[in-house]
């Protein structure tokens, strides 16, 4: 176990200096004439000049990279090149919304997994079973984008039945989740089915172990057997499954968040590539491969807490 | 998402068997004879299509011909600029496959390539597998998007950032196999009587990974696939006027709320082909292992 | 799935919060810093969160009071004295004194501040605030443009404490302005938060309502999707835009829910320029046949749905100092007559059917903007071209690089769209000798010009400056520079639970105080 995580963390160190080298990349070779952005249509050669100057490109490209990484050192991403901005802060509010998101898919997708798992795992075969499996196929081969403008075109336009424009609060308010519904429905719909096919095979899989043997041969009831003991061992892969799929849930996510104009780091991400503002770019891309690398981390750290028997390597 | 298994898949079993096992498979005719339409009707694009996909010009937001105003002129409606829906979509298709299997086989390669040099040469081993696990820290989307970043939005960087995102998986999928090769009597004897490691790669790893690589890839095609359109229809893909499927989806989403059309076609010709990918795949992985069968 | 439907159908019900105005636009602004912001979005904002000594009427030629109270200027033209209001107050409760309009002033002119607009100044003296409620402005040369001028968000007055306190967070954290509005929050590319000023009690005379604003607080919405924007409107998520794409405009006027407000001045004019003295287009008649052969009716009738104003002059007609004996110059479609033209002037059709000039293909390349817009243009414009025998290459640039590119001298012509107010602003920024190679991208270097723009600033009488921009606009008119293509008239959507709004046209932002906005009374 500890071994794991010491492998992790030492994985770490080369992967945030290579994450700092892109950085670096990006400051460098993205098009576009960053002090003519700034400049705006009806800026005079010598203001352009000027600005170039203010914002350090007319540096050489080693004093440039050298700026880079010890502002990144002291907790400093710089600011926005477009909007002068703190990126950090803006990465901050930003996370905020996009965990909220996950947090909101989650929320449904999970236990609509779960149910929909199990139950076609006790019907194995059966009718229910081969809808939920093809529900749960259907669920992974469709464009995150589709049933978005699909929910969006229906939902919100249509029926007016919710708003598809942004965040409209935080999340304990009404306006905060009539405004989270449409983006977590979205974002859900392409979690349900690895869900469920997960809790399926692995209720499957403990429903035939011993222990549910000597259960039912102790005269318990078929339902109890299920929810007390095979639905309980079968959590653990479903849980790591949730860890595991972050990264496949985050490319929803830039989807969702840019359908729905959700405030998320996503839609920051793309927005400032878009608009080639590098230093934007570089905080977002730096700020998520963080995130993935912690939650590598935490989802090690589950997977063996949950499951002594797992041995990685 | 299929992406649980890779560590457990096993050398083929003979192929006569397998393919006799697929064709009774109603799913896999039906699926594999949609794949096979859709691919053949994009690759002849240009002989079939009625119209030039680039042509502006004639009315715009005209529905399908099955819709209330449409016109058969225009099986599938024109877009807000006036270009043939229907001539858009074969373009498009056949760019959206070939972004697709372009990213799958300079990722397959290159993943071929590392898993089989960890697994022969012990001491490129500890490298490698730590070169993929760094890799592997990172979602496909977050390679789209910083590829995107460095060198701007373009089929290129889309097709590069799927080709990262398939080597890790491929690597490990290689190398489990190709250590079970390794383990075989052929190979001590081959470098027992002096063939060189070239040939021992190339003629017996090589061959021997392949067959198991080719089908990890059917298994993930569905996925490149997706990926691709998601960055496509983000704007970090195809630049316009060219006809790709997800940049299409996404020109269409201006005119969602009045012209459904011209983002659902392409939107839905994306889920079809996934569809069909993602159950020819799992019907092989059935075939392959019948013990998940179950599953 | 059907449960959280069921859910949100119940909570469809919810009101929107009272007396809160949502606006959807397509872009944000860099920053709101009034001196340095010249993006239309960051104008939008800064006349809710500011305002200028003087403003303008509805028919962007009256300069009405707003901050001064009145205003002389010296038979010289060179001294401007400006008697402030007793009653401002910025947000933060501060009177708002001399002081602060001469330092607000003063900084939009300092080259440390480096505002791209500076020039829109004039030659400035200085500004001096005379005792608290006095302003003395003092020009070097006389500058008739300086009201207009003093109009726009550029002049926007603001308080220097706060700008010292923020530094470069100055109009990205905060501001402090003496406007209908106050800053709430910004969240870049997001949305702009505003609430009404409460002590606001001076908006200019040409609102009935003088203050204060008729609801509590605006959110200025970023939403990129030009239909979602307009289904924002129709499903009352949002309640007021301008930013409405043409195909909309339709839907808006029929549907009961939402109302459209017209303006038939238009001040936003969408041309293409030649470089004049590039090898392909330096020749006057050949210009003239291009502009000619270009058919901005069939562009306005196709591409805008008629929405929009077919042009054939460089400003407005409705424009301050509009020369009306330009009419009879402008060049109106005519294909059998621009073909006449070439074929006398010697550009003889080559084998392919395209004409030639000394032999060679004539074949001009446009540098513009990619983006529905220009793409569809240039697309119009280059078949229509291609009818009287010019092949006409097109390169489509992001706008992230397109700037520097139309900064170069590699294309022959380009694409542009721009705000004004008057023939003057329009003039002095685009035919400049100054301005090569950017704005004016022309390269229009004529010293008789550039004599008449300063005659026309330096004019102390409207007749004289009327003469003077009259001229250089009979002049460049007559070289055929331009291919004027349409007008964009300002229209905004809006829902019909507000009170009917009233449009203005002042650097494209309707707008303008905001302070005609409020719902409707039941």
């Amino acid at each position: 176990m500890g071994q794991q995580i010491a492998y992790r963390l030492l994985l770490s160190v080369p992967v945030l200096l290579g994450v700092l080298v892109f950085g670096f990349l990006l400051l460098k070779l993205a098009p576009g004439d960053p002090a003519m952005v700034v400049a705006g249509p009806s800026a005079t050669p010598d203001v352009v000049e000027q600005i170039r100057k203010e914002m350090g490109l007319d540096q050489p490209t080693l004093v440039q990279f050298w700026r880079y990484i010890s502002r990144v050192a002291q907790g400093d991403l710089g600011r926005s090149m477009i909007n002068n901005t703190s990126v950090a802060e803006e990465l901050a509010l930003a996370m905020v919304a996009t965990a909220e998101l996950m947090i909101a898919c989650l929320a449904w997708a999970v236990p609509a997994g779960i149910a929909m798992g199990t139950i076609a795992a006790v019907f194995q075969r059966g009718l229910i079973d081969r809808v939920v499996m093809a529900f749960s196929v259907a669920g992974v081969s469709m464009p995150v984008f589709f049933i978005g403008l699909l929910l969006m075109q229906y939902l919100g336009y249509k029926w007016q039945l919710l708003p598809f424009l942004g965040r409209g609060g935080p999340l304990w308010t009404l306006e905060g989740l009539r405004h989270i519904t449409l983006p977590a429905m979205t974002l859900g719909f392409i979690f349900v089915g690895p869900v469920a096919r997960m809790t399926r095979a692995s209720v499957l899989d403990v429903l035939k172990a011993d222990f549910i043997r000597t259960a039912r041969a102790k005269g318990l009831r078929e339902k109890t057997v299920i929810i007390r003991h095979a639905l309980r061992n079968a959590l653990i892969p479903v849980v790591t499954l949730v860890g595991l799929q972050a990264g496949y849930l985050l490319g929803g996510a830039v989807v969702t968040e840019s359908i729905y104009s959700w405030p998320g780091v996503g839609r920051l991400a793309v927005g400032a590539i878009l608009a080639s503002d590098m230093p934007l770019a570089q905080g977002a891309i730096l700020s998520l491969a963080i995130a993935f690398l912690v939650i590598n981390l935490i989802v090690d750290l589950l997977y063996g807490l949950l499951d002594p028997r797992v041995q990685h390597r | 998402m299929t992406s649980t298994d890779i560590e457990s898949s096993t050398p083929l079993p003979r192929p006569v068997g397998l393919l006799r096992r697929l064709a009774s498979d109603s799913t896999v005719l039906i699926a594999g004879g949609i794949l096979v339409t859709i691919v053949a009707a994009s690759l002849l694009a240009p002989f079939i299509a009625p119209y030039d996909p680039y042509e502006t010009g004639y009315a715009p937001f005209i529905p399908p011909a099955f819709m209330e105003g449409g016109t058969s002129e225009f099986l599938l409606g024109t877009d807000q600029q006036g270009r043939d829906l229907l001539s858009r979509l074969l373009y498009g298709t056949q760019a959206t496959l070939l972004t697709g299997l372009l990213g799958v086989f300079f990722g397959g390669g290159a993943g071929v390539v590392l898993g089989i040099l960890a697994a022969y040469f012990k001491k490129f081993d500890p490298p490698i597998m730590r070169f993929v696990d760094v890799l592997l820290s990172f979602p496909a989307i977050l390679f789209g998007l910083a590829i995107a970043a460095v060198i701007g939005p373009g089929i290129v960087p889309i097709i590069i950032a799927l080709s990262i995102a398939t080597v890790p998986d491929v690597a490990r999928v290689t190398r489990s196999t190709a250590v079970v090769v390794m383990s075989q009597e052929y190979m001590e004897a081959g470098r027992a009587i002096g063939l060189s490691d070239r040939h021992l790669i190339i003629r017996y790893l090589g061959l021997n990974c392949i067959g198991s690589v080719f089908v990890f890839l059917t298994l993930r095609f569905g996925q490149v696939i997706l990926i691709g359109a998601a960055l496509s229809f983000l704007g970090l893909g195809a630049r316009p006027p060219m006809a790709e499927l997800g940049m299409m989806a996404a020109q269409g989403r201006d005119a969602l709320f009045f012209a459904p059309h011209i983002s659902t076609i392409p939107s839905l010709a994306i889920f079809m082909i996934v569809l069909c990918a993602n159950m020819l795949g799992d019907a092989l992985r059935d075939a392959l292992d019948p013990r998940m069968r179950n599953m | 799935m059907l449960a959280a439907a069921a859910i949100s159908a119940s909570l469809a019900a919810a009101p929107a919060i009272a007396q809160s105005i949502t606006v959807v636009r397509e872009v944000d602004s860099d920053r709101y810093d009034p001196h340095r912001s010249t993006a239309r979005a960051a104008s939008e904002v800064l006349f809710m969160l500011g305002d200028t000594l003087v403003s303008l009427d509805y028919d962007m030629k009256t300069i009405k009071p707003s901050l001064a109270d009145s205003w002389t200027v010296s038979p010289d033209g060179l001294t401007y004295t400006f008697n402030l209001r007793k009653d401002v107050k910025f947000c933060d409760g501060k009177p708002m004194k001399a002081e602060d309009v001469a330092f607000s002033l003063k900084r939009w002119i300092n080259p440390e501040t480096k505002s791209p607009v500076r020039w829109r100044a004039g030659k400035v003296e200085d500004v001096i605030a005379k005792d608290d409620y006095t302003v003395e402005y003092k020009l070097t040369a006389p500058y008739s443009e300086l009201l207009y001028q003093l109009t726009q968000s550029f002049a926007v007055v603001i308080d220097k404490d706060t700008l010292a306190k923020l530094g470069a967070d100055f109009g990205v954290k905060g501001f402090n302005g003496t406007g209908p509005f106050c800053w709430v929050e910004w969240t870049p590319r997001n949305e702009m938060k505003i609430k009404r000023h409460d002590a606001y009690t001076w908006g200019p005379p040409i609102y009935e309502n003088r203050g204060p604003a008729q609801v509590q607080e605006i959110v200025w919405k970023i939403v990129p999707e030009e239909n979602t924007r307009l289904a924002a409107l129709m499903t009352g998520q949002s309640q007021v835009t301008q930013y409405i794409p043409y195909s909309g405009f339709r839907t808006i006027r029929s549907n009961p829910n939402t109302k459209l407000i017209e303006s038939k001045e238009a001040f936003w004019t969408y041309f293409m320029g030649f470089k004049i003295d590039k090898s392909e287009v330096n020749d006057e008649t050949l210009r003239r046949a291009m502009v000619m052969a270009v058919d901005q009716g069939a562009i306005a009738k196709n591409l805008y749905f008629g929405e929009v104003q077919p042009a054939y002059s460089y400003i407005s007609q409705q424009a301050l100092d509009w020369n009306p004996k330009v009419e009879a110059d402008l060049i109106k479609t005519n294909l059998a007559e621009a073909n006449k033209l070439l074929d006398e002037a010697g550009f003889k059709k080559g084998p392919d059917g395209f004409r030639q000039r000394n032999g060679k293909k004539i074949e001009p390349t446009f540098y513009g903007f990619t983006g529905s817009t220009w793409q569809k243009l240039a697309e119009a414009v280059q078949g229509d071209l291609r009818k009287v025998g010019i092949d006409l290459k097109l390169q489509l640039f992001d706008a992230t690089v397109v700037w520097g590119k139309l900064a170069t001298q590699e294309f022959d012509m380009f694409g542009m769209s721009y705000p004004y107010i008057s023939a003057g602003d329009a003039l002095n920024l685009y035919f400049r000798s100054a301005n090569v190679p950017t704005p004016n991208r022309m390269n229009w270097k004529d010293a008789k010009t550039d004599q008449l723009l300063d005659r026309g600033m330096a004019a102390t009488t409207d007749d004289v400056r009327a003469a003077a921009y009259g001229e250089v606009l009979e002049q460049v008119h007559k070289a055929a520079v331009w291919i004027p293509l349409y007008h964009e008239p300002m229209k905004i959507g809006y829902s019909a639970k507000l009170a009917p709004i009233k449009a203005h046209n002042i650097y494209g932002c309707g707008l303008y105080k905001g302070l005609d906005i409020k719902f409707a009374s039941k």
